[in-house]
């Protein structure tokens, strides 16, 4: 293959950034413009008070021209993420989170912390349930198994991070167990 | 560790000896047993590489005895604390412990085999996430200070990682530090 190691285990984090960057979010925007046809879709009618539904690209895109305010989704405020540490600390399992939470909330923070309520302290909150989360996956780890693997509500950041080395030791594991003698194999020896 | 013939891993891991007592007389085949001309005896023990060992095996023409890294010894330290093992010790540098635990696996039959097979997936198990752990902290410390010494524990145990290990903890540390890149960069000048 031509692609480099490190691009054949899984795909980039960029990447990831990109596929989400295609998820609908709602803006406000400052500036008019009719309906426009893009190859994703047609999005608009822009009309400065009302608020409008666009793909985050787009709206990162019109944030930075200064032609948007965005509006955060339900989930990216203080509150909900505090409530969801607190779940995510107590309980044993992953607690549900949008699938592309990281890819989304980092791009927000990046572009429009403006737009956001105390922008610090949620950075914080995304940061420690990050690290709740990490731990959890690595318990994961201990009980991993050559054929299956059940780890429900992983987003799609943690599920990349871990995938090279799960499926690597998936498979070593698959290789130290043994396999069943087939019954002719048995007759011969 | 897979069983393809063009496997590297595979070749590495079949390049160590273990030791074969001959059931007949093989003549003119004494240089197996270092310079020697002339028979191997029956009875003798001679020290074959792994890849010619299968076919006297099988062939009935030799048994062989359980190498050292899988000895009763070895078997009992994994027991107690498969992290303290050091499995790089037992196959020299680089070499392939799991790897060659899998062949000899597959030389036995039954009992023996799968009990073999058990101490290797616990032993790994046991093992992994220390292998993952350490990968992530080395990810961390190399993007913002050199490497630090970390305590001596650790180090040993990273000393001790098989080459299977090292391969997880490549990958492992890869992963880690390529999303840590992304969490702390900010593209908003790019835009």
């Amino acid at each position: 293959m031509a692609l480099p190691p490190s691009l054949r285990t899984s795909i980039t984090p960029l990447e990831l950034e990109l596929v989400a960057s295609e998820q609908l979010v709602e803006i406000v925007p400052l500036v008019s413009m009719e309906r426009t046809a893009f190859i994703s879709g047609a999005y608009g009618p822009l009309r400065p008070p009302t608020k409008c539904k666009v793909p985050l690209w787009m709206a990162s895109n019109l944030k930075l021209k200064k032609k948007c305010h965005m509006v955060p989704p339900a989930w990216l405020n203080v509150d909900f993420l505090q409530e969801r540490l607190l779940r995510e600390t107590t309980d044993p399992g992953f607690s549900e989170m949008p699938f592309r939470f990281a890819e989304v909330a980092k791009i927000l923070l990046d572009v429009a912390p403006d737009d956001l309520q105390n922008p610090d302290r949620i950075r914080m909150l995304l940061k420690d349930i990050r690290e709740a989360r990490q731990a959890k996956s690595r318990e994961g780890l201990s009980k991993l198994d050559h054929n299956e693997l059940m780890l429900p509500n992983l987003c799609a950041m943690e599920i990349n991070e871990i995938r090279p080395f799960f499926v690597r030791g998936m498979n070593v594991l698959t290789h130290l167990t043994r396999e069943p003698v087939p019954v002719d194999a048995m007759d011969q020896m | 560790m897979e069983d393809d013939y063009f496997s590297i891993e595979s070749i590495l891991a079949e390049n160590q000896k273990i030791q074969c007592t001959f059931k007949i007389d093989v003549p003119d085949m004494g240089h197996l047993d270092g310079g020697k001309a002339g028979d191997i005896k029956a009875l003798s023990k001679v020290q074959i590489p792994l890849w010619m060992a299968y076919i006297l095996i099988f062939s009935d023409y030799a048994d062989f005895t359980i190498p050292p890294p899988f000895s009763a010894r070895v078997r009992n330290a994994l027991n107690a604390e498969p992290r303290s093992v050091r499995l790089s010790a037992l196959v020299g540098q680089g070499g392939l412990w799991y790897g060659f635990g899998r062949m000899i696996m597959r030389l036995l039959n039954d009992v023996p085999a799968e009990e073999l097979s058990g101490v290797l997936t616990k032993t790994f198990r046991a093992r992994l996430p220390d292998v993952i752990d350490q990968a992530q902290h080395f990810a961390s410390l190399h993007a913002t200070s050199g490497p630090s010494a970390g305590d001596a524990g650790a180090a040993a145990f990273r000393e001790g990682m098989d080459g299977t290990e090292r391969e997880l903890f490549q990958l492992a540390q890869d992963s880690a530090r390529r999303t840590k890149a992304w969490y702390e960069t900010s593209e908003r000048g790019k835009r």
